[in-house]
């Protein structure tokens, strides 16, 4: 390093260089649908703002991961997790743990995009209100922020009373995630978001994905091999709810440790 | 010679195919034929109903003309006749009922399908199908003799004692207390529509996507907030389809209305008065309806009734319409 240089840039660098922190460390997780048992003893750690992609063939339960996080399952009596997820280190699989705070929290979007039954400016206004109190200027300026986070500002700003429904396929899907952006949570879970899209709504959404890294912690399940390269830092590969690989994105897809990962990965099961 | 014997087996067979579309186009147009004449079937027994309605009335019609809708006096013996009151006490029972039933049924049906333990859902869903079953006589009999002495003796003297002195309630809820009267009978309304709309409700509720919900409870909404913003704007259509069939059995119920409502021709400020509906008075009194314009006085009711079912409903289409098109959907 020059001698030339401040201390405080010396820091800077420092930090960026620094391993990034982690946001979502996974202990031992168990899940059953009833009887059957769908994830095997997952570990795994998920830095904080990165993407993290999980691949792996159809039942594998990388979508089940993904819906432990935010405990939606729970909305289904027969579906139960052990083992321990720490947000930040601290247990979410906990009894205590509050729910709705919970998925304030970590926000989800779905594989087919689910506006509400409502105008597209309180699909978003909707979330944010539940948990705020503003005034409706402020409120028109985190609409419009999210709206613009999301891409889709300049395609929805003059018609924000029309209902979300009346919006395209790939319109909706970056409603979704405004809305989810909206209520400004810490992790984003993104299940197949753009496997319902045609190719510029999806080229639409990874670039999104991109962009909202620097803010949040991403994790994406994904079908498409070539999008989990293009967007994430980290990969997992899972097979038969197992967690049978997980490394840097760039290191799974050029020399994998496993050759059930190759395989995969390079199209020969699955 | 060879091409002369392939080609007779294969006209022969074009034969066969053209005659066999024949066929098919036979019974196409005989299928659609029957079809359509099912719909029209339909349409000339709702204009035969309507036409003798008429046939019937125009009696009454042209001797009162239009004071037989703004006259309140109902009198067999001067042989003057008015509607205002059944029209008042129709529109006013089913009103209430109406109002009772509907906060009610949704809250059912969406404790059937958002909170109930698993166990209880079957048990439960199955207990409320089942007063849609009971007869409407079972309702009528057992409001007179069991539900009206009770009213009687606890709520009505409750009521009229709490809104003893606020203006306007104190009326609205005047004594004496009856038992019977057009309250009760909005209250037994209300319970044999319940059934109506807590299924069709809970059956609308059954459609919204697990994941319209999923996403509703994944940005932190509780079960309330995902009810009252997703599920009902989702379902608002079929809500009101359910509404509109209670409505419809509440503004035409006789039986049970004839018993508890105490069938009196006037109109009262006071909810627990007796009163009469459309229904009940035809079936009261058609029995000893002496001299035709008695009679044509009352198939005059039916006619209004008929005509008021008729555009309740056609107000309910178009309120939906125009939500469907707010909604852009």
């Amino acid at each position: 390093m020059k001698p030339m240089l401040s201390n405080e840039i010396a820091m800077s660098d420092a930090i960026a260089l620094a391993p990034k922190t982690t946001k979502i460390e996974v202990k031992d997780l168990n899940f059953y649908y009833g009887e059957s048992k769908a994830l095997k003893n997952i570990s795994l750690s998920l830095p904080a703002r990165s993407v993290t992609a999980f691949i792996g063939p159809s039942g594998c339960g990388k979508s089940t991961l993904l819906r432990v996080f935010n405990r939606i399952y729970e909305l289904y009596p027969k579906q139960r997790a052990d083992g321990q997820v720490l947000l930040d280190g601290k247990n979410i699989l906990d009894r205590s743990q509050d729910l709705n705070l919970l998925r304030t929290k970590i926000g989800m979007v779905f594989q087919k995009p689910t506006p509400f039954p409502m105008s597209i400016y309180e699909n978003i206004a909707f979330g944010i209100r539940l948990y705020e109190k503003l005034s409706k200027s402020e409120m028109d300026v985190r609409v419009e922020q999210a709206l613009h986070r999301a891409a889709l500002w300049n395609e929805v700003k003059d018609k924000l009373d029309a209902s979300g429904l009346s919006l395209s396929g790939g319109q909706q899907q970056r409603l979704c995630i405004a809305r989810t952006v909206a209520v400004k949570p810490e992790v984003i879970l993104l299940d197949e978001p753009a496997s319902a899209l045609d190719p510029l709504s999806t080229a639409k959404i990874e670039e999104l994905i991109d962009e909202l890294q620097v803010d949040y912690t991403i994790v994406i399940v994904t079908h498409n091999m070539q999008q989990a390269a293009r967007v994430s830092s980290q990969t997992a590969f899972m097979y038969l709810g197992e967690l049978i690989e997980y490394d840097k994105t760039e290191k799974m897809f050029t020399s994998p440790g496993e050759k059930r990962t190759q395989d995969y990965i390079t199209g020969r099961f699955g | 010679m060879t091409i002369v014997a392939e080609a007779m087996p294969s006209s022969l067979a074009a034969q066969a195919r053209e005659s066999r579309v024949r066929r098919f186009a036979l019974t196409d147009s005989l299928f659609r034929n029957s079809t359509r004449g099912a719909a029209i079937l339909v349409l000339l027994i709702l204009g035969g109903v309507g036409f003798s309605l008429v046939v019937g009335s125009w009696e009454a019609l042209s001797k009162f003309g239009f004071s037989f809708l703004t006259t309140e006096s109902w009198n067999p013996v001067t042989e003057k006749f008015g509607a205002l009151a059944p029209i008042y006490g129709t529109v006013v029972t089913a009103a209430i009922a109406i109002l009772i039933a509907v906060p009610i049924g949704i809250g059912i049906a969406v404790f059937l399908t958002e909170l109930c333990p698993r166990p209880l859902q079957r048990p439960i869903g199955i207990a409320v199908e089942l007063l849609a079953g009971i007869p409407s006589i079972i309702y009528g009999i057992w409001g007179l003799f069991v539900f009206a002495p009770f009213l009687q003796t606890t709520l009505q003297p409750f009521i009229i004692n709490v809104f003893h002195g606020v203006p306007g309630l104190n009326s609205l809820f005047a004594g004496p207390p009856y038992g019977i009267g057009m309250l009760t009978s909005a209250l037994i309304l209300a319970i044999m529509v319940l059934p109506f709309i807590t299924s069709i409700t809970k059956d609308v509720f059954d459609t919204v996507p697990a994941v319209l919900k999923e996403s509703a409870y994944g940005i932190g909404c509780t079960t309330w907030e995902v009810t009252r913003r997703v599920v009902i704007p989702y379902t608002r259509i079929g809500i009101m389809g359910g509404v509109m069939l209670g409505l419809g059995r509440a503004l035409g119920e006789t039986m049970a209305v004839t018993f508890v409502i105490g069938n009196a021709h006037r109109i009262s400020a006071s909810l627990f008065a007796p009163g009469t509906t459309i229904s009940a008075t035809i079936a009261n009194e058609f029995t000893e309806a002496d001299g035709t314009l008695y009679t044509s006085s009352l198939v005059a009711l039916g006619l209004i009734l008929f005509i008021l079912t008729f555009f309740i409903l056609a107000i309910a289409r178009f309120m939906l319409l125009r939500l469907e098109r707010r909604a852009g959907a």
